[in-house]
């Protein structure tokens, strides 16, 4: 049995989710519409379980064998003599911690929705749609070359826009999910090209052979070391779109026209992780490349300082939220770029960064259903200018939103102080050395301000909700309820997640050293602890909070004044540094308008000679029309004329060869 | 005595799935005019009767087929390689799927009889594969044409049905003929009826002690006997007719468009099987045999024919279905169209094994004829199941005619119009289906096939100074001079598979974007037997593509 569990725990992971969606597709249309989570909770909760018995028993038992991971060929796809394409599922620690985390979190959600999207019309539909993206999810984190993760990365954004655009009927959904579609096509792109030049590259994509032999990187490295800086840059690209990084961050706050558990899910905890993932997938190409590596970082930087200016001034709480996951995602690439300071520490910046996904899927989820439920009780308005107080109210849901809200804000202790601390560290130990010691140094910098930033808005999001005089919207009617046990319960147990996941895996270094177990990771010297760093990212935190508490609640006199005042900035600011605006007039109008030209060239000269083309099927028809009259003689005689035709040709050419 | 009983017995043997059909035909024959009163009418239902019998028929023969595996060559009059065995299996699954496809296309009167022609049209097929001798392979295609004469005309006796099958009957006996003639010159040059004799023969006069090589084979062929080259011409031209080869396809619109719709359903797949198997029958040494196949000089001479044949039967096939707003008549070229993708795959496919035997053999990825093998599986799939979709959308009072009968289909029953666009995505070679893995294969093939140098250096090794003009213009030089034929097969098919999705992709946007026209939801019946038939195909259709394995591993067994 043990065995048995070991050997194939592995596929159960998406075949849960899949079977499920199967059966929502296929039955629960039509026989028990109301009660089509069930499958997927069941499906999530077998995925799940099967997760954690990967991570506990399965993969250290392979470990202790000596294996790298556990591997389950499924089939071989095409396997026409030099053509191989097999489907294998593989699963190292990175994988099994991601697994564990997806599953987890997707259960919860899941458990959510089921309560908060109750009486849509397309519930089924809704519970079919998550089911795949779990499954396509799963999938790209199991994949074992890049051929399968690209698929699925292409299946996890198909999820992605079907669920955004899950209300399709209204026009702002449909917007928002065509241009979540197509921003991250533009990433797509970058990374089939980079997995291109893998494939010239290597001769191969499996990811064993990648990245658990040195040997074939050096010599590669030797022979053509600019090669890793192309593909790196490639794949970057396609996690920059993936995650949501600048300049293509754009898509993520429009996202949040999807139904809230999606964007718990899908746009804050696992989909958006994918660009983070292939990048410390990758790290053994990476390392080679520490300009990538420097760009790496920018990028995070500039996304995380953007993104965090942009949501100190959003109404939308949800909006908020969004921007604060960019904001998170970019802390996230600039603990990978750190990477580049020195071969030492790629360690260390993949694993905080890995574990700063880690933490942040369970506050950023709580958070996300915590608006939920907030826009649940009063009746879908999320427009925090229009209702306040509600923690008397709504008091499940403000415990478990502050609970994330303090995580995200990074008070000492919780899971996101653990974590935001260590991509502190490690930046400050790239900024002590080596050549590039000045530019790590100005990340650095744009990390505090933003950790200020962070608890900030954050606090601000927190007590424009939940403080102040108690007002809700007309929507809400006049007793707005506090969520159901189905939408309590996930809450409670994210909570406490968010609370407590950091401080259990994160100082007893228990996720860093799993991780460890990851081949193709370099080695690291020892990381100790930056004190200073605590320090100053708690009194940051703290300050943050109270600026917040003070602005918005003892005297929100001085944030009118402020809004006067500086006007300008504040302008900026609502309107996300006008990227999306520049976006639209620099790179949206002029392709356009080279579209209108090609548009007319296509009309008027393409389409006539498509006519013209399409004149000689007809030219040529007439010319046999004639024979295809019906007449059976006629037919008798053309394939007698044929036969003889064929006959005269044969003998010639024999006659041709004396 | 006992040795010739011992002898029958095991030539019996090899062909006991036939046997099972062959009986069933018979009772069905014997016992379906009792079961008639004088008037001509029968007890209602008796066609779901006759119906299952022939599918349990059709289970037993299966049931008989998988119990009998590939058994090493004999020379007797039949053989069981692993050819045969893959078509056997072919055609008795499509076989049940035709089945159910003509569940209610024939009257209670008689469906017994139509039954037991589909049975006997089966059992052809599987005889074609397993014959080894030239008198049982013709033999064995007359039981194919003849039931197929009744099978036409049988279900629906009015002035379209007799037109189409009375076309059908004098264009298929002029082909037969044509064919018995090949045969006659074949035995004349060879003196022998038996395919393993002739095959030896053809070795034993090709090689010649001082040129052991693939160079051997021209001059040989200067000095063969023409009576070789005729023989060729008549067999690919009279077997052209099976497969809707172009010159001899005339027949296929207009017999689809006035037969029943299931005889269309198995005019467009049964007779192709037919036509394939028998080619390589006559061409290829069974699988085990010692001498290769550039021992026969009809390969030499009849690639170039075949080339030119496959050429333009995809163009022809593809051009007329643009034209055509009868959904029955574009079917019928669409089938014509895939035929030359099939005979692709048979050329490159000969091609590489004239290759194999000659002085420096190239191993190359892609077998064509195991991509042929592939194709025609893929092809029974989707094409059988878009016309059990025609059968399960007709209306009570009318079928499927053209595209108006089609219009908005999806509104009016959309979970048919889905499938008929799966179907149709797959023929027209769009994944995720197997119509795509299918062409991807025969592209392989093709493109693989030969060094390919003179086409590669002319797009690559040329100064880029040269300009697309003069590349172009070495191209064609290259074409002139014969070389790369199978790279230009492979751009020919792609061209080809691209004006096929023009018209397939039509008919998915009549069927979606038009609004129905005169279509009322009263009037739809609902026939459960194409409907399970459909879903059989999509099964084929979709699962060929996630699991080719599952296929391509026997079909690898053919052409080691």
């Amino acid at each position: 049995m043990t065995n048995w569990l070991n050997e194939n725990v592995i596929w159960l992971i998406p075949a849960a989710p899949l079977l499920a969606c199967l059966w929502i597709v296929l039955v629960g249309q039509v026989i028990g519409r109301k009660y089509a989570h069930r499958p997927l909770v069941l499906g999530l909760a077998v995925s799940f379980a099967a997760s954690l018995y990967l991570l506990a028993i399965a993969l250290p038992h392979a470990l202790e064998d000596s294996h790298h991971a556990v591997i389950a060929p499924i089939y071989q796809w095409i396997n026409v003599g030099t053509i191989n394409v097999p489907v294998t599922l593989r699963a190292d620690a990175m994988s099994a911690l991601m697994l564990t985390m997806v599953t987890s979190v997707s259960l919860l959600v899941a458990i959510f929705a089921s309560s908060y999207m109750k009486g849509d019309p397309g519930y089924p539909r809704f519970f079919a749609a998550m089911s795949l993206f779990v499954f396509s999810m799963c999938m790209l984190v199991l994949a074992s070359n890049f051929l399968l993760l690209f698929v699925f990365w292409e299946a996890v954004g198909l999820c992605s826009y079907l669920l955004i655009g899950f209300w399709f009927h209204k026009p702002s959904a449909a917007a928002a999910a065509k241009k979540a579609f197509v921003v991250n096509r533009i990433g797509d792109f970058g990374l089939i090209l980079g997995i291109f030049l893998i494939w010239q590259t290597f001769g191969t994509l499996e990811f064993s052979t990648l990245f658990e032999s040195p040997k074939m990187i050096n010599g590669i490295l030797a022979a053509q070391p600019e090669i890793f800086h192309w593909i790196c840059i490639l794949l970057f690209i396609g996690a920059v779109g993936k995650s949501a990084q600048f300049p293509l961050q754009v898509w993520l706050p429009d996202a949040m026209e999807g139904p809230t558990p999606v964007s718990a899910l899908i746009h804050a905890a696992t989909m958006v992780t994918a660009g983070v993932y292939l990048v410390a997938r990758c790290t053994p190409f990476f390392v080679h490349a520490p300009y990538v590596q420097m760009t790496v970082a920018g990028i995070g930087a500039a996304t995380a300082l953007i993104a965090a200016i942009t949501a100190l001034t959003q109404y939308d709480l949800k909006r908020v939220l969004a921007y604060s996951t960019v904001s998170q995602l970019g802390y996230m690439f600039m603990s990978l770029g750190a990477a580049g300071a020195g071969e030492g520490l790629a360690l260390h910046a993949v694993t905080f960064a890995m574990f700063h996904m880690f933490t942040h899927a369970f506050f950023k989820a709580v958070l996300f259903l915590s608006a939920g439920s907030v826009m649940h009780a009063m009746g879908d308005v999320i427009d925090m200018r229009r209702f306040s107080g509600l923690r008397k109210a709504l008091p499940i849901t403000h415990y478990t939103f502050l609970a994330g809200a303090l995580a995200l804000a990074g008070v000492p202790l919780l899971s996101g102080f653990w974590s935001k601390d260590e991509i502190l560290a490690v930046l400050a130990a790239a900024s002590r050395g080596g050549e590039h010691a000045g530019f790590y140094a100005t990340i650095l910098g744009i990390a505090l301000l933003t950790s200020l930033m962070t608890a900030f808005y954050t606090f601000r999001a927190y007590f424009m909700t939940f403080w102040g005089e108690e007002k809700f919207p007309e929507e809400a009617g006049h007793h707005p309820h506090d969520a159901p046990p189905a939408m309590a319960g996930p809450l409670a147990i994210l909570a406490v997640a968010a609370l407590g996941i950091g401080l259990l895996t994160g100082p007893t270094h228990l996720y860093g050293h799993y991780l460890h177990h990851t081949p193709g990771l370099p080695e690291g010297y020892d990381f100790p602890m930056d004190w200073l760093m605590m320090g100053i990212s708690s009194i940051l935190a703290i300050a943050g909070i109270g600026a917040a508490y003070l602005l918005y609640v003892v005297s929100p006199g001085i944030v009118q004044n402020l809004q006067r005042r500086l006007s300008l900035a504040y302008q900026a600011s609502q309107n996300g540094l006008y990227i999306d605006w520049f976006g639209y007039k620099f790179i949206a109008a002029p392709l356009r308008g080279f579209a209108s030209i090609c548009e007319f060239f296509d009309r008027w000269v393409i389409d006539t000679l498509v006519d013209c083309v399409g004149f000689i099927p007809a030219l040529f028809g007439s010319m046999i029309r004639p024979v295809q009259n019906g007449m059976v003689q006629n037919y008798a005689a053309v394939m007698t004329l044929g036969l003889v035709v064929c006959l005269i040709t044969v003998l010639r050419a024999l006659a041709g060869t004396h | 005595m006992n040795a010739a009983i011992q002898q029958l017995n095991n030539a019996f043997s090899l062909i006991a799935p036939e046997a099972v059909l062959l009986a069933a035909v018979c009772l069905i024959f014997f016992a379906a005019p009792f079961l008639v009163n004088e008037r001509g009418e029968a007890p209602a239902g008796l066609r779901h009767r006759w119906g299952s019998l022939s599918l349990l028929a059709l289970l037993i023969a299966g049931c008989v087929w998988w119990q009998s595996p590939p058994v090493t060559r004999t020379l007797g009059p039949f053989v069981l390689d692993e050819l045969t065995w893959y078509i056997r299996g072919l055609t008795l699954t499509f076989g049940a799927i035709l089945v159910l496809l003509h569940w209610n296309q024939a009257d209670d009167a008689r469906s017994g009889e139509s039954y037991a022609c589909l049975l006997a049209i089966l059992a052809g097929v599987n005889l074609i594969a397993a014959s080894n001798d030239l008198v049982g392979l013709f033999v064995a295609l007359e039981l194919v044409s003849m039931p197929t004469y009744l099978f036409l005309l049988l279900p629906r006796r009015d002035a379209p049905a007799q037109e189409a099958t009375l076309k059908y009957f004098l264009l298929s006996i002029f082909s037969s003929a044509i064919v018995l003639f090949g045969m006659s010159y074949l035995y004349g040059a060879t003196g022998t009826t038996n395919l393993s004799g002739i095959h030896a023969a053809f070795s034993a006069a090709h090689i010649h002690p001082a040129n052991p090589d693939l160079a051997a084979v021209k001059p040989f062929l200067a000095d063969a006997n023409p009576l070789v080259a005729v023989a060729t011409v008549m067999l690919i031209a009279g077997l052209g007719f099976r497969l809707t080869a172009v010159p001899f396809h005339f027949y296929a619109p207009d017999v689809f468009q006035g037969a029943p719709t299931s005889a269309a359903a198995m005019l467009s797949f049964v007779p192709k099987i037919a036509g394939f198997v028998a080619l390589l029958r006559l061409i290829v040494p069974a699988t085990g045999a010692e001498q290769a196949i550039s021992a026969w000089t009809m390969t030499p001479a009849a690639t170039p024919l075949l080339w030119w044949l496959a050429v333009a039967t995809m163009f022809v096939g593809n051009l007329m279905a643009l034209m055509q707003t009868d959904i029955r008549r574009l079917l019928a070229y669409s089938s014509v169209s895939h035929a030359g993708y099939m005979m692709v795959g048979l050329i490159v496919g000969m091609e590489h094994e004239i290759q194999k035997a000659g002085s420096n053999p190239v191993v190359h990825s892609v077998s064509g004829i195991g991509a042929m093998l592939f194709y025609l599986a893929v092809y029974g799939a989707m094409t059988l199941g878009a016309f059990a979709v025609l059968i399960a959308a007709a209306r009570s009072d009318k079928r499927i005619e053209t595209f108006d009968d089609l219009s908005g289909l999806s509104r009016t029953r959309p979970a048919l119009a889905l499938l008929l666009a799966i179907f149709l995505f797959s023929l027209a070679g769009l994944p995720p289906t197997a119509g795509f893995l299918g062409k991807l294969n025969l592209f392989f093939a093709a493109w693989a096939q030969g060094d390919g140098s003179s086409f590669l250096h002319c797009l690559s090794e040329l100064p880029p100074t040269a300009g697309l003009f003069s590349k172009l213009n070495a191209i064609f030089e290259a074409w002139g001079r014969g070389e790369d034929s199978s790279k230009w097969l492979a751009v020919i098919l792609a061209i080809n598979a691209a004006l096929g999705a023009w018209y397939y992709l039509k008919i998915i946007g009549v069927m979606f974007l038009r609004e129905p026209i005169n279509r009322s939801q009263q009037d739809t019946v609902s026939d459960t037997p194409s409907l399970i038939a459909a879903g059989l195909c999509l099964v084929g259709t979709l699962g060929l593509f996630f699991l080719p394995g599952w296929l391509w591993v026997p079909i690898q067994s053919i052409m080691p």
